[in-house]
């Protein structure tokens, strides 16, 4: 089992500047599993009741001389804290700028190394800066690499969580977004949320004393769409979600507050549009974000980032 | 007194409002605990919200019709209704939107006597609440504010100064005397118990300190450290901000008055206008009435 290639300036200002900060905000750690095609950040795919994510990044866009080989079809997962893996970067990345010379590329590795007081190896994924007058290595120690049924078992779930939501709608301002439901915390846990093939999205936190919702309208609709029944502007938002699921042509789900919060900090990512489907029979919640080619309003198909909540009670079903 | 709910009577009251930041700050002031159950009364000239902490200390927060863009009252007598401040407070917080101005419209009665909440912006994007009431208690206490003689006992203070010598008073123990005297004219706070604090407020020596000063008589009168704090704890910043007085009075048997101004401004675009001259009249008004201990005799008390 190898595994060794260069970051690639792009990859390093991707992880360090938007990438990392918005994966540590979902869990502390995560799974990282390098195919030969792809380097993909992974967190609670094998069980786990959390949200589920997953970056996916093409090799070519975090890497340069990629190098792997295994013998379970050259993939290799294992288990990392994404803030000592962030805190490595950006050392690696101190000194390469200390080093101001072009050589000082950042190379990073597993190994198999004696921890200082242990008798028995332990692996570890090794950032090496080497410079013209300076090399420094770090390791960041990482779990055992995953078994080949494991890494079978990741594959599978990461086929699964591939499945979109017949529809979808756009987001129109995440952080306008983060700030409501921020606030909605304060008043209950669990939020009941709508999407229409008309292009609404309800939210809605309910208890015994309070209800507060918001509802954001005509919103971009990708996959099956519906024109919204005509005189449905002058009924309550309760009241036109309820008819919506009625005709079918609205699915709701029950998530928990907090999840959706977290999934929110992956704003910290800077993708360029957020949407937000609800899975076929109301299995989950997903938010795909959207990366373009920078200077394009093209989708950057080498980068792909969802999140998948998990559903409290199946609401509408 | 009532709209016969889901009747095609009028609501008691529909009224629309451009600060929810400014009603939120002035209902924060008098939230000094998580859960607190608020008495709100409707009229004619306005909304009043009721706290109190079980015959010690009270609080109203006046919120004058003039505060709001519509103000449409139908009610007979003064509709009252319970609710949670608490969930208030936090529910208006998520109609207001950092570098938005909202303009919401509240609703009472709904069809189950609810509170009814809405914006009123954009028909693309809308929150709405519904906060559950309940029949409010009959009133626990009476209040009454009576004042002592013929000159009322007063004096006026920068609601920061107040709010620092209130926090200072902290260490020493659980109550403060407050002690006002004409000559020479001055008050002084003091608290005993695990030390001893004194802070004098001397009308002569700075003019900037006390505001105003009206006294005839010596009065000195204890309360509990707790709920003294609890008058200033909350203030909001922008009372400090707009370098605002607290007047506090005391009354017959030592009732302590203490009033607050609270700005109200509405947020145009990005930026609320500061210049709170360009808004005359936007004021929310806080009162606190806090009752004496009554451990020892009094002085002034005849």
């Amino acid at each position: 089992m190898k595994f060794k290639a260069f970051l690639t300036q792009d990859g390093v200002n991707l992880l360090d500047k938007r990438f990392l900060p918005s994966l540590d905000k979902i869990g502390r750690v995560c799974h990282l599993y390098l195919t030969r095609d792809h380097a993909i950040f992974l967190h609670n795919l094998l069980g786990g009741d959390g949200i589920q994510s997953v970056a996916q990044f093409k090799k070519e866009v975090l890497f340069n001389d990629y190098r792997i080989s295994s013998q379970n079809e050259d993939r290799i997962a294992f288990a990392i804290d994404v803030s000592l893996l962030h805190r490595a970067l950006r050392s690696a990345q101190t000194i390469q700028l200390q080093s101001q010379d072009d050589t000082a590329a950042i190379q990073i590795k597993l190994v198999k190394k004696l921890p200082v007081g242990s008798l028995n190896p332990a692996p570890f994924l090794t950032f090496e800066t080497k410079g013209l007058r300076s090399a420094v290595v770090q390791d960041v120690p990482i779990s055992k690499p995953l078994s080949r049924a494991d890494v079978v078992q990741l594959q599978t779930a990461l086929d699964a969580a591939q499945d979109l939501p017949q529809t979808l709608v756009q987001v129109p301002d995440l952080s306008q977004l983060q700030n409501l439901v921020e606030r909605l915390r304060n008043v209950g846990e669990l939020l009941m949320l709508a999407i229409t093939q008309y292009g609404d999205l309800h939210l809605q936190v309910s208890t015994s004393l309070i209800t507060v919702g918001s509802e954001f309208r005509r919103l971009k609709v990708l996959g099956i769409q519906a024109d919204a029944p005509s005189g449905d502007q002058n009924l309550s938002a309760p009241t036109r979600t309820e008819m919506a699921i009625q005709r079918g042509e609205a699915l709701s789900v029950q998530v928990s507050l907090k999840h959706l919060a977290k999934s929110l900090q992956c704003h910290l990512a800077k993708p360029d549009c957020a949407f937000y489907g609800i899975s076929p029979q109301g299995v989950c919640l997903t938010v795909i974000f959207q990366f373009f080619i920078p200077g394009t309003r093209l989708t950057d198909k080498s980068i792909s980032f969802h999140c998948r909540l998990p559903v409290l009670d199946t609401g509408s079903n | 007194m009532s709209a016969v709910a889901g009747g095609a009577e009028a609501p008691d009251l529909v009224c629309q409002l451009d600060s929810v930041q400014g009603m939120v700050d002035a209902l924060s002031s008098v939230r000094w605990k998580r859960h607190q159950d608020a008495v709100i009364e409707l009229s004619e000239h306005g909304i009043v919200l009721i706290v109190e902490e079980t015959g010690c200390l009270q609080a109203k927060v006046y919120l004058k019709r003039e505060l709001f863009l519509l103000y449409e009252y139908a009610a007979e007598g003064r509709p009252r209704f319970g609710l949670s401040l608490g969930l208030f407070v936090d529910c208006l917080n998520t109609f207001s939107a950092p570098g938005h101005s909202t303009v919401i419209e509240i609703r009472y009665p709904g069809p189950d006597m609810q509170l009814l909440l809405k914006s009123m912006d954009s028909p693309d994007a809308c929150t709405y609440a519904e906060i559950r009431t309940r029949i409010p208690d009959t009133i626990s206490w009476d209040y009454h504010f009576e004042p002592t003689g013929n000159v009322p006992v007063t004096f006026t203070v920068r609601s920061a100064v107040l709010k620092e010598a209130i926090e200072d008073l902290e260490w020493p123990g659980s109550s403060v005397q407050i002690r006002i005297q004409p000559d020479p004219p001055s008050v002084t706070f003091k608290a005993e118990g695990h030390g001893d604090l004194q802070i004098d407020f001397e009308y002569y020596s700075n003019n900037d300190l006390l505001v105003a000063f009206q006294c005839d008589r010596i009065l000195s009168y204890r309360y509990k450290y707790k709920f003294l704090k609890a008058t200033t704890s909350n203030l909001p910043s922008s009372v400090m901000k707009d370098n605002r007085g607290s007047k506090l009075t005391i009354g017959m048997g030592g009732m302590l008055k203490i009033q607050h101004l609270v700005t109200v401004l509405r947020t145009v675009g990005q930026h609320a206008f500061n210049d709170s001259v360009q808004q005359p009249g936007r004021i929310a008004y806080i009162e606190f009435f806090l009752r004496p201990e009554e451990d020892e005799t009094p002085i002034g008390d005849e």
